[in-house]
């Protein structure tokens, strides 16, 4: 398939190896090298990493990921910082200061103050902010959590609530916004609340499950072997066992947290990222990554484990211009080769969900799938599809290699089962997709974005669905679920500001980077938020292969899901396939039916296109009894566009002119109906039926026109007394005298 | 229903099939005649029944070279010709009964002769081919036999207390189509309605069982209970299949020799009557009245009308003991069969799930080790569309109306699609509820609109004849028959004794019902 080969040059033409991987990092990454750093904070709440100096703070939004971005900086008092965070509405800096204190910053006023603990008993383990309704920031401690709200007019804090428990340690992500208490002897009984819009939920108390490696030794959980992930909208947590090797998996619901599994780990220093869905569990010693899509609760990886790359590594000295760094050539191209080297190196970090700072070289690398290599991986081509249709972050390739897939099995004419299992997939899909009202573009996407606000509620209550109820329903209830649950929960995830600020920043950037002019709006830039315009280059490359407005159609479609619909199956699918196979059009039509099938299953409507090309190549092949069962039985739903195929196809077949004059006829498509009766000769009845239903729009030239070619000079009178009897004022018209004059000639002519 | 009066003894059906080629010089004339029923008749009366036809044929052609000679109208007997092959004519001579003023419907009788031969040719190729590879023809006439009584026996109904007394000759009646099945049409198939969900399942169903065949292009016809659902075929060959399938293959066919006297669904009232009719009884009549064709090889010619020889085996596929393996394997070998449409040798494979049948055809020439080959396509087709046969057959079981469902209440009616071979009617138990003026009112009225037809035809081949006939006939129902581009509405309305203009209008309610409105002006 020629789509595919392009389609993977911008990709891999500038890797800086052939070797194959799954996932990879991509040049340039973000440098966030700044003189006097006091070291890198991940601020999740807001999307971007701070790294403080002296007396000034610098940040860098990491969504959407541009590498070329310049840090914003805010001026800072003097201090020690143990940790960073702007609030949710970017108004206040929090740094801790030390174990017992909290100093807050107003950035516009610089007004500080600070908040201390009350006891010198307890400590502080750290702290984050919310969008809960009750509170603003949230103050993890040994000895519980207190919530706080934020009074903006006294510029201070007011405890709401308290939460009294023994905490060892914690770990929380706003994706989530879902904190973890860790307590007891080994650190593995947990205390889980989520602090959602719609309140606080707390957790019922679990464990986690360590194995023992001797009888008497009781092994400790630290937190950097717990992680929490969200995956398809759905919040799990990843918990390292050392001693088992062996990486276990819990789901919450908002009564239960129950264990998934277990995925095998090979390397004693283990990294967990999430990427478009799709966890990554980095085997840190051994170099690879090991892909899981745990949409459908299997154990088993995606693919084999494959190591990380570093991809679009420029080779020449001039490519390496292209990155905005100031650097001369040679120490750039020093620079480029340490790079190579430093893959899952010790000063690696890996940040949830998808970052990984270098800590020595100063610089974040943002981990992205190789959508094409996952595909090529297997031979399992619907659930490649079905994996693929599920990527939300690089929809346009996804889509287009399903599409690329979809054209390539039928031209290597594999299987019907295979290739109607294909079709499910994609149908149902998309199905999936307009129940959950995410495949249409830019108006709906707005009104989803404008009603977050009311839907509020449901990433809480749709995520932590009732572990009870999940379980009975099983996994259809789970599929249908996760669109919803993934969906809403990304909309809510970024809080209102955010939302608007991520909004405006992708249009600019969109803008500049993109020379098409082709400028998404706004508000989807938000849905590709963590799209990298350096991606959207690579699309670009991608739309050469295709043509036309069809193309930009389907890229601004894209931007939402990689769902097809049918319509873009006709036209992406059929169409070229069919001029390929011109030869076979049997084996086309079996897969039609597959997809009128798959669509029928799920109440999906066909455009008439299906339908007309599948006529026109049963016709071709002159299946005329098939098409004529296909036709009466309406698996090729009646259409004015149907009708005519088949009063064309049937040019040489009374039988399948009929069929589509019937379907006229049943359509009440009276014009039509009636000109196509004349044609065939039947004018007589067609003037009985134009009578019968008062059709006033067809001529009466073409009657009598098509009643003098019959030279029956008794229908000609007749059609002539039809018209003087029944449309008033006839008898004045050219019409009339002109044929009343060819009548009297033809009755006399056999009697001179 | 009892023994209709218009049963004709063996005595008055003759039936003959005779080559114009050969016998041409005298004393050689026994030489045309490859069939004659009944074959005790002396040569002498035999020779004048073909004489008198073959007198016509030559006379008629004269004026009419294309279509020399449809029927002869004596007094007491119609002679129904039908030219088989070019030169091969087959002729039915049956008396008129004036008691009961029966009229045979000449098209009715020479749907038979086609549709005999028809079977004759699906099996054993054309009698043409036949006579070219065996010119005594000897193999033709044997094979005729057979097969023309077998087919016979078909319409053959006994008395019931005259069963055990195995004398064939008195207690056996032919049964001709009469005036009682004016609401029927040979030579078309019955089809199932099906909604659109159901349509698409089946329609993707054949296409995977077609897709079994690999790359030889394979045929299939699928049928529930006696009805055709789906069809492949050219409409030639589905007609034959379908006809076969229903005489001798749908669980209806299958299930008249476990329970040897009920003879069910549309057999009941109708001339397609199986029974459990001795099929010895045609080979021992043949054995007796025609012993110089009749020898002791002809056992081995394979009798695919014989009945009771198919049954169902443990896979579901059909098998039978009807052809026999050249290598005298004790299974018999799966039957070949010829299409019309594209002159093909195919082997014909039946599956049976419940009430669903599907004939499956893939060409001779495809399959390179025979019976081996062929098991392997079975084998794929149980592994690819078995789980969807089952799927199908419940969806169809699920919309099936039983046996009544095509019955509109206060209509007795045969709707024909002259252009699709297909045809629908009133059940049969329905129509024989009709008073017998009715019946022969229509079965008159349908041999006015024959002739009209058959003008049309000669006069204006690509134009379809528009007819609208209402009859009030003596005992006051209205019998109706209206054609319009293809499709024909035949009609009896008994309790609609009011005028015509109710009798048009219970037309275009049942147009507008169930014929989608075709039938309207």
């Amino acid at each position: 398939m020629s789509a595919i080969a392009s389609s993977s040059q911008p990709v891999v033409g500038l890797s800086s190896s052939g070797a194959l991987s799954h996932a990879y990092i991509k040049y340039p990454p973000l440098r966030y090298n700044i003189p006097g750093s006091r070291g890198l904070f991940y601020d999740d709440g807001n999307k971007i990493i701070v790294s403080p100096t002296n007396n000034q703070v610098f940040s860098w939004k990491i969504s959407p990921f541009t590498p070329a971005i310049a840090p914003t900086s805010d001026s800072l008092s003097e201090g020690p910082i143990l940790s960073i965070k702007f609030s949710l509405d970017s108004k206040l800096i929090a740094i801790q200061r030390s174990n017992h204190e909290i100093q807050f910053q107003h950035l516009e006023t610089g007004e500080t103050f600070t908040q201390k603990c009350k006891s010198e008993s307890e400590s502080l383990l750290g702290f984050f902010w919310t969008d809960c309704l009750l509170c603003d920031i949230v103050f993890v401690k040994t000895s519980g959590l207190d919530l706080f709200a934020y009074n903006s007019e006294l510029n201070m804090l007011h405890l709401v609530e308290t939460r009294k428990l023994n905490v060892n340690w914690y770990v929380y992500t706003h994706e989530s916004r879902l904190v973890l208490l860790a307590s007891g002897m080994q650190c593995k009984a947990f205390t889980g609340f989520q602090l959602s819009s719609v309140g606080i939920i707390q957790l019922p108390k679990f464990e986690m499950v360590m194995a023992k490696s001797e009888a008497n030794s009781k092994p400790i959980l630290a937190s950097e072997d717990v992680y929490i992930i969200t995956v398809y909208g759905r919040i799990y947590c990843l918990q390292v066992d050392r001693v088992a090797m062996l990486l276990h998996s819990y789901r919450f619901y908002c009564d239960a947290v129950v264990q998934q599994g277990s995925l095998p780990i090979y390397s004693s220093k283990i990294a967990v990222s999430v990427v478009d869905n799709v966890l990554l569990v980095h085997q840190v010693d051994a170099k690879v990554v090991i892909l899981y899509d745990i949409f459908l609760d299997s154990q088993s990886p995606i693919s084999a484990p494959l190591p990380l790359l570093l991809r679009g590594l420029p080779r020449s000295t001039s490519m390496g211009s292209r990155s905005n760094d100031k650097n001369g050539e040679n120490s750039e191209v020093n620079y480029l080769s340490d790079l190579e080297a430093i893959i899952y190196g010790d000063d690696w970090n890996f940040l949830i969900p998808d970052l990984i700072c270098d800590v020595s070289n100063k610089i974040l690398w943002k981990l992205h799938l190789d959508l094409e290599a996952i595909a090529a991986s297997s031979s399992d081509m619907a659930s490649v599809l079905d994996f693929l249709q599920r990527r939300k972050l690089e929809a346009y390739q996804a889509k287009h290699l399903c599409l690329a897939t979809a054209r390539t099995i039928i031209l290597e004419r594999r299987p019907l089962s295979l290739v109607a299992r294909v079709i499910d997939v994609l149908v149902s899909s998309y199905a999936n997709s307009l129940k959950t009202g995410n495949y249409f573009k830019g108006s709906r996407s707005e009104k989803r974005a404008a009603s977050t606000a009311l839907h509020e509620n449901i990433p809480a209550a749709g995520d932590m669905a009732s572990a009870s109820r999940a379980t009975i329903i099983g996994k259809s209830f789970e599929y249908e679920g996760a669109g919803l649950e993934g969906e809403y929960f990304q909309a809510s995830a970024s809080s209102g500001s955010d939302l608007e600020e991520n909004g405006t920043m992708g249009y600019l950037r969109t803008d500049t980077n993109i020379d098409t002019g082709k400028v998404p709006i706004g508000t989807e830039t938000k849905i590709i938020e963590v799209h990298p315009p350096s991606v959207q280059a690579d699309y670009d490359g991608l739309r050469n292969n295709l043509s036309g407005t069809s193309v930009s159609r389907m890229q601004e479609r894209q931007l939402t899901s990689p769902v097809i619909s049918p319509d873009e199956m006709y036209s992406f699918v059929f169409c070229p396939v069919e001029e390929e196979m011109a030869g076979e059009p049997s084996y086309l039509v079996s897969i039609m039916i597959e997809l009128l099938r798959s669509a029928n299953s799920e109440k999906i409507k066909v455009h008439p296109n299906i339908y007309v090309l599948t006529v026109q190549l049963l016709a071709r092949n002159e299946q005329f009894v098939e098409l004529g069962l296909l036709i009466i039985n309406k698996v090729l739903e009646p259409s004015r566009e149907v009708a005519l195929q088949l009063l064309e196809s049937g040019r040489q077949n009374r039988q399948i002119r009929k069929l589509g004059l019937d379907m006229l006829r049943q359509l009440n498509l009276h014009h039509d109906y009636i000109v196509s009766l004349v044609q065939e000769g039947y004018y007589l009845e067609a003037l009985r039926y134009t009578r019968k239903h008062k059709v006033v729009t067809v001529q009466p030239s073409l009657f009598l026109e098509a009643a003098l070619s019959s030279k029956d000079p008794q229908h000609l009178a007749a059609v002539l007394r039809f018209f003087s009897d029944f449309l008033p004022g006839f008898s004045h018209t050219s019409d009339h005298k002109a044929y009343y004059h060819l009548l009297t000639e033809m009755t006399l002519a056999p009697v001179s | 229903m009892g023994l209709s009066s218009v049963s004709s003894n063996t005595e008055d059906l003759q039936f003959c099939v005779f080559d114009l080629k050969r016998g041409q010089y005298e004393g050689q004339e026994l030489d045309k005649i490859l069939f004659f029923y009944p074959a005790d008749l002396p040569f002498p009366s035999q020779l004048s029944v073909i004489g008198l036809s073959e007198g016509l044929i030559t006379f008629t052609s004269i004026f009419s070279p294309e279509a020399p000679c449809e029927v002869i109208e004596a007094e007491m007997h119609s002679h129904v010709f039908y030219q088989a092959e070019p030169d091969i004519w087959m002729v039915m001579v049956v008396e008129k009964n004036t008691e009961v003023q029966a009229v045979w419907r000449i098209d009715a009788l020479r749907n038979v002769l086609k549709e005999v031969h028809s079977l004759f040719m699906m099996f054993h190729g054309s009698i043409r081919l036949l006579l070219m590879k065996d010119p005594t023809g000897v193999i033709v006439r044997s094979h005729l036999y057979t097969f023309i009584l077998d087919y016979l026996s078909a319409f053959r109904k006994w008395r019931t207390l005259d069963f055990c007394c195995c004398d064939f000759l008195v207690g056996k009646k032919l049964h001709l189509p009469s005036f009682r099945d004016s609401l029927k049409e040979r030579g078309t198939v019955e089809m199932l309605t099906v909604g659109r969900e159901a349509a698409i399942e089946v329609q993707s169903l054949v296409r995977v069982v077609e897709s079994c065949g690999g790359n030889a292009q394979c045929y299939s016809l699928l049928l529930f209970q006696d009805l055709l659902v789906s069809t492949t075929l050219c409409p030639d060959d589905t007609i034959n299949l379908f006809t076969y399938a229903v005489l001798r293959l749908t669980p209806h066919a299958l299930s008249s020799r476990q329970s040897s006297w009920s003879y069910r669904g549309k057999g009941n009232s109708g001339s397609n009557i199986i029974t459990k009719s001795s099929t010895e009884a045609a080979a021992s009549f043949s054995e007796q009245h025609s012993p110089n064709s009749w020898s002791e090889d002809h056992r081995s010619i394979p009798r695919p009308l014989q009945h009771d020889k198919w049954s169902k085996g443990k896979d579901g596929f059909l098998v039978n003991d009807i052809w026999h393996g050249d290598s005298g394997n004790s299974t018999s070998p799966t039957p070949v069969v010829y299409l019309q449409q594209t002159e093909e040798r195919m082997y014909l494979c039946a599956y049976q799930h419940c009430s669903l049948t599907l004939l499956f055809v893939v060409p001779v020439s495809s399959i390179i080790n025979g019976e081996q080959g062929i098991s392997a396509v079975k084998q794929l087709i149980l592994d690819n569309a078995s789980l969807k046969m089952s799927k199908v057959e419940e969806k169809l079981s699920k919309g099936w109306g039983g046996e009544n469902a095509y019955h509109v209440s206060g209509y007795r009616y045969l709707l024909i699609d002259a252009d699709r071979n297909i045809s629908r009617a009133s059940p049969p138990s329905k129509v024989a509820t009709l008073a017998k003026d009715s019946l022969l009112f229509l079965t008159k009225l349908r041999k006015e609109v024959d002739i009209e037809k058959s003008r049309t035809r000669w006069d204006c081949p690509d134009h379809d004849r528009d007819l609208e006939i209402c009859i009030r006939a003596k005992n006051n129902a209205w019998v109706i028959a209206r054609a319009t581009r293809g499709k024909e509405l035949y009609m009896v309305l008994e309790n609609a004794n009011e005028t015509v203009l109710y009798a048009s209008d219970a037309v275009e309610k049942f147009s507008n019902r169930y014929c989608n409105g075709a039938f309207l002006d």
